[in-house]
């Protein structure tokens, strides 16, 4: 069995169980190079039942999204997913890679500093320079390895890549082959291979992808939760998991103060309150659905640390403040005036809250 | 008793539509029933001319207000349609089976009153579906299931078994469900009727919903007592073009169908046998129009998405893809992920822009005869094409002709257009013409499209002639308005229609809400509008004298709440300001209106210091111009509202009021400008500064000239040079005087303002 001291297993490992339990009951034609049928994807991803075992819902959201970028691998087209930060695109990519091949280790960590040699191969030098080129010398690249084996390579973060290293994928995703003149060799690649790219549209330092890089992809939109009660679903099981991995002493936050940090966010997030009924000004940080969920782990840490197990309005003011407050000045204003227009007015089961809130910003 | 063949179908089904016409084409029936009202049977031959091109529909309707109509639109896939045409090709008899239209329309009375309280209905069965389906509704199940099948009698049987399970879920339930027992024995009436004539069952195909193929074999047929007793209401009907975008806009079950032109696509693929080619279609035309919007789409992206579609198809277990898979792919591959960027091809490929025609003078509604009757006496028809042409009209007596008629013709002409507008029918666009003869001038551009016809057809509901019909649309109006300006507004259309009645009937209702309370700016507005239709009124022969009573009402009002009005902050002050503006307009406009009442109102305003100074200002402006502020009393006003100790954005505001108006006035009064030049002097410099910035806001839209006449009044008063003062007034700031400006301006409170 795995090593259970690692702080983030990868969701192979952590939903071998699922995975195995749906190979089980395979029942659907299964796409050259793939572990089980489109629909058994779909089924890992989005929840229900493989035979006796119960398959937790790893996306919560418009299924439909997922079908389309289920639908996009079958076809060996590329798939893109892009979408605010936090909305849940690298976790996507990352269960589809699971599900798809068993592995979802085969990334490119895209960054400003990355290379073309990361995205195709590069040499072991000190070998390079004794032996000349050699297939033992050459060093492959995930997006190399998953065309030899036919699997699926993942590119996070592709648009922090600059675009001259971006075009090195135009070629390989439209002739699937990689040509190595060293060695005088082109390496097909097999069925099943495809790549999925994740990319933010709010970040700052990002650069724009090329229209003929785009064309490669299938495009999805990973929208941030459509209601309360969805994104409230999404932190709680987030927060669930994240609190067993952790070993955060602490009680699970009640559902009362997951709905008032996601309530809290979501408001401020539309420049609304939840009820339309009145304009708010948004603070410059994106508030996505993984910050509320760090920031209730967090709150958990501080009430399982230094408090008395259970998450309290002080836990949460000091969450919420560092969440909304990124630049001192403007989100300043805005955190305050949503405070004292909003929040003060809620009633009762939000004063405590208020008070924490208004303490921290004396 | 031996069954004729029965084939349910869903409306608006292309694989019906296919699949009906070849079990006609096995079972050659000697006669074919269709779902419909069978008073209209005898429309079925224009339905099937050749002339007709669908889409098409009839429209049946009570003759008494309030009207309530019936609609059966008819698709070339519609089922019904394809029958009725196979009837006509193969020498077959065809009619229609159904309650007929006056039954109809009297049980839909009935039904829209129980509709009110009981909302039952079988949305229960529909949202269980949904729910089991996983799709994003029952239309994209049905057509998954039933729309792509190919196979042999799959259609009917599928159908069949449908309509069988809902009926036995929803059976007995909903407000509807009488209804259905009523029209589900008579048609068995008709059934049992024909087969006494001596059709053979076997010979006989009855073409029904599906819900209604168990309901009508064990159905009771209806006595003729029975028949006896069913309500009735005298009803018209007519066969009208109609068009894919009406199609699509008409929700629910029959009537209507989103996306008519992909359906159409279905349809062509049914019959080229290739149960793929309205993916192809639908993609390449999205494709298509993006391109032609300019935007990139290549073929290779077509192919992509035609895969996407496939395999978004496969994960819900089909071969086909259905229009949701396909709007999907054309989103992901052709859109880049965004909806919107493929949105315009979209619709233009699902709604489509196909109008239907029905043959020159077919069982035409008694407006439309009206209409092409009056076409023909205004001597318009040359104008009945599809291109826009241009139509000046000149609205005055002429005077070279002999008949009375001629002589009036263009005005005749314009009542007959204006009635056409107020009836929404797109058929004149009237455009502005210059200043001069706007009073006697008119120009529109005429063109007629198959929208209009139907547009006009629709006008049936509301009366027999254009006139009649305009006059029904004005009263509706009235009765739904919510302000004054909105029954203004259709006292004026009633004016250029040319319509005594009607602005009788809206000049009593605007006159009972006047009584009501209402605002100056809404009075002021009506006024203005009830004025402007009295002034020009005579040029169209109508007596405006009816109006006169009104407008002395609302002016009466207008005076007594005026002053009241103008205690309100800057923001409103502009509204009001409007509002002074139009009614002293009005005052000025006519002879019967007690111009004392104004003036005092005026006067009030003028004098009073506890309302907003910029209107007060503004009164006394228009006292001044209209001579009942004399020299004596201006500079009296000025002192005492420019004096020390009057707050600067108090006695400035007044100014400010004061320049709004007759600016040649004001500039010829010398002591004026004494006044403000004393009042200036006597502020401190912080005074000063927030009195600028007032005076500089009164001072801002006065031109260069005005500017200058001043400065030589102040030059005077100075005892300077006029034309030094005035290059020094109007130079533009140095830089180092707007540096300082500026490092002033950065500490000055603008708090207040």
């Amino acid at each position: 069995m795995s090593d259970q001291n690692i702080q983030h297993l990868p969701a192979e490992e952590l939903y071998q169980k699922e995975l195995n339990a749906l190979i089980t009951a395979e029942r659907d034609p299964v796409p050259a190079g793939w572990r089980m049928s489109p629909r058994s994807v779909r089924t890992y991803i989005c929840g229900g039942r493989a035979g006796d075992t119960l398959i937790t819902p790893k996306y919560i959201g418009d299924q439909r999204l997922v079908e389309i970028a289920i639908a996009t691998l079958v076809t060996d087209r590329a798939l893109l997913l892009i979408g605010e930060p936090g909305t849940a695109k690298s976790w996507l990519s990352e269960h589809l890679c699971a599900a798809i091949n068993g592995d979802s280790t085969q990334v490119i960590q895209g960054t400003a500093g990355t290379t073309e040699e990361q995205i195709k191969y590069s040499w072991n030098y000190a070998m390079l320079i004794a032996q000349g080129p050699s297939p033992a010398a050459m060093l492959k690249s995930p997006v190399y390895r998953a065309m030899e084996t036919g699997t699926i390579a993942r590119f996070e973060e592709i648009s922090r890549c600059a675009g001259e290293v971006q075009d090195a994928l135009i070629s390989l995703l439209s002739e699937k082959r990689v040509s190595v003149p060293e060695l005088g060799i082109e390496v097909p690649a097999r069925k099943g291979f495809s790549i999925i790219a994740t990319a933010n549209t709010r970040d700052k330092g990002v650069n724009e992808m090329s229209a003929a890089l785009k064309r490669r992809f299938n495009i999805v939109v990973l929208p941030a939760p459509a209601t309360l009660e969805e994104e409230m679903d999404i932190v709680k099981s987030r927060v669930e998991q994240l609190a067993g991995s952790l070993d955060l002493n602490a009680q699970l936050p009640a559902d009362e103060v997951v709905e008032k940090v996601c309530t809290v966010f979501r408001e401020l997030r539309s420049g609304q309150t939840l009820d339309a009924s009145q304009k708010l000004k948004t603070p410059t940080g994106v508030l996505s659905t993984a910050e509320a969920i760090s920031l209730l782990a967090g709150s958990m840490a501080l009430a399982g640390s230094f408090g008395n197990g259970t998450v309290a309005d002080e836990d949460l003011a000091a969450g919420l403040q560092g969440a909304v407050v990124k630049d001192e000045d403007k989100d300043g204003l805005a955190w305050k005036e949503y405070l004292e227009n909003i929040m003060r007015k809620r009633g009762k089961q939000w004063a405590g809250l208020y008070a924490a809130c208004r303490e921290l910003n004396r | 008793m031996k069954e004729p063949i029965y084939f349910g179908i869903r409306h608006l089904s292309p694989a019906g539509a296919y699949h009906l016409r070849r079990l006609l084409n096995e079972v050659k029936p000697k006669l074919v029933l269709v779902e419909g009202p069978s008073d209209l049977t005898g429309q079925m031959e224009h339905i099937a001319a050749p002339e007709t091109v669908p889409p098409i529909a009839i429209l049946a309707y009570t003759q008494a207000a309030p009207v309530r109509s019936i609609l059966y639109p008819f698709a070339e896939y519609s089922p019904e349609y394809q029958a009725i045409l196979w009837a006509r090709e193969n020498g077959a008899e065809c009619r229609f089976m159904d309650l007929p239209s006056d039954v109809f329309l009297a049980l839909g009375k009935a039904r829209q009153e129980a509709d009110e309280t009981d909302a039952g209905d079988r949305s229960d069965a529909w949202a269980a579906l949904d729910a089991h389906s996983g799709e994003d509704g029952h239309e994209t199940f049905w057509e998954r299931t039933m729309e792509h099948t190919a196979a042999p009698d799959a259609y009917r049987r599928g159908a069949g078994e449908f309509g069988k399970r809902l009926r036995a879920l929803t059976g007995g339930q909903g407000p509807d469900w009488s209804e259905t027992v009523v029209r589900e024995a008579y048609m068995r009436r008709t059934i049992e009727e024909a087969m006494q004539e001596g059709f053979a069952p076997e010979k006989m195909v009855v073409v029904t919903g599906a819900f209604h193929v168990e309901g009508l074999k064990t159905a009771v047929p209806m006595t003729d007592a029975e028949f006896k007793d069913l309500p009735r209401e005298s009803a018209s009907s007519t066969l009208m073009p109609y068009s894919y975008y009406r199609l699509s806009t008409r929700s629910g079950y029959g009537a209507g169908n989103k996306a008519p032109a992909y359906y159409s696509l279905i349809w062509e693929g049914l019959n080229a046998g290739d149960p793929t080619l309205h993916a192809r279609s639908y993609l390449s035309r999205v494709a298509r129009y993006l391109r032609e919007e300019g935007n990139p789409a290549s073929s290779a992206q077509v192919i992509e998405a035609a895969r996407l579609a496939g395999e978004l198809a496969h994960l819900r277990g089909s071969s086909v893809p259905a229009l949701r898979d396909l709007r999907d792919a054309a989103v992901t591959c052709l859109g880049g992920g965004s909806f919107a960027a493929v949105s315009r091809g979209v619709a233009d490929t699902e709604i489509g822009a196909a109008v239907g025609a029905i043959p020159e003078g077919v069982s035409r509604t008694s407006i439309q005869a009206d209409f092409y009757r009056q076409m023909k006496e205004l001597k318009l028809e040359k104008y009945r094409g599809l291109t826009a042409q241009e139509l000046p009209l000149d609205l005055r007596e002429n005077r070279t002709v002999k008949s009375q008629k001629a002589a009036f013709l263009d005005l005749e002409r314009s009542f007959f257009l204006h009635r056409l507008r107020v009836l929404e029918v797109s058929f004149g666009q009237k455009q502005a013409v210059s200043q001069d003869s706007a009073t006697w001038a008119e120009r529109w551009v005429c063109r007629w499209t198959p929208e209009a016809e139907i547009e006009l057809v629709e006008s049936a509901l509301k009366g027999d002639t254009v006139a009649q019909a305009a006059s029904f649309r004005m009263k509706e109006r009235v009765e739904g308005a919510s302000g004054m300006s909105d029954i203004a507004a259709v006292i004026e259309d009633a004016f250029t229609c040319g319509m005594a009645g009607a602005v009788g009937y809206a000049t009593a209702a605007l006159q009972a809400m006047t009584v009501d309370a209402a605002s100056l700016e809404d009075l002021a507005a009506t006024a203005m509008r009830l004025s402007e239709v009295l002034k020009y009124g005579n040029i169209r022969r109508l007596d405006p004298a009816p109006l006169e009573p009104i407008i002395r009402q609302i002016y009466l009002r207008c005076c007594l709440i005026l002053p009241g009005a103008c205690s309100c902050d800057d923001a409103g002050a502009k509204e009001v300001r409007a509002a002074v503006e139009r009614l002293n307009a009005v005052a000025l406009a006519h002879d019967f209106l007690e111009n004392r009442l104004w003036i005092d109102a005026l006067e009030q305003v003028a004098r009073r210091d506890d309302l907003n100074p910029r209107l007060s200002g503004l009164a006394a402006a228009i006292l001044l111009e209209r001579g009942a502020l004399g020299e004596q009393r201006l500079d009296l006003e000025v002192r005492r509202r420019l004096s020390r100790g009057v707050p600067a954005d108090l006695g400035a505001g007044w100014f400010e009021g004061l320049a709004q108006r007759n600016r040649y006035a004001l500039i010829a009064r010398l002591g004026l400008w004494r006044s403000l030049s004393d009042y200036l002097d006597g502020l401190d410099e912080n005074e000063f500064k927030r009195a600028l910035v007032f005076l500089r806001r009164a001072f801002a839209d006065f031109s260069a000239g005005e500017k200058d006449a001043v400065a030589e009044n102040l030059g005077e008063i100075w005892g300077l040079n006029g034309q030094a003062v005035s290059e020094a007034v109007n130079a533009a700031l140095s830089g180092a005087e707007s540096e300082a400006l500026a490092a002033d301006l950065g500490s000055f409170d603008f708090d207040d303002f």
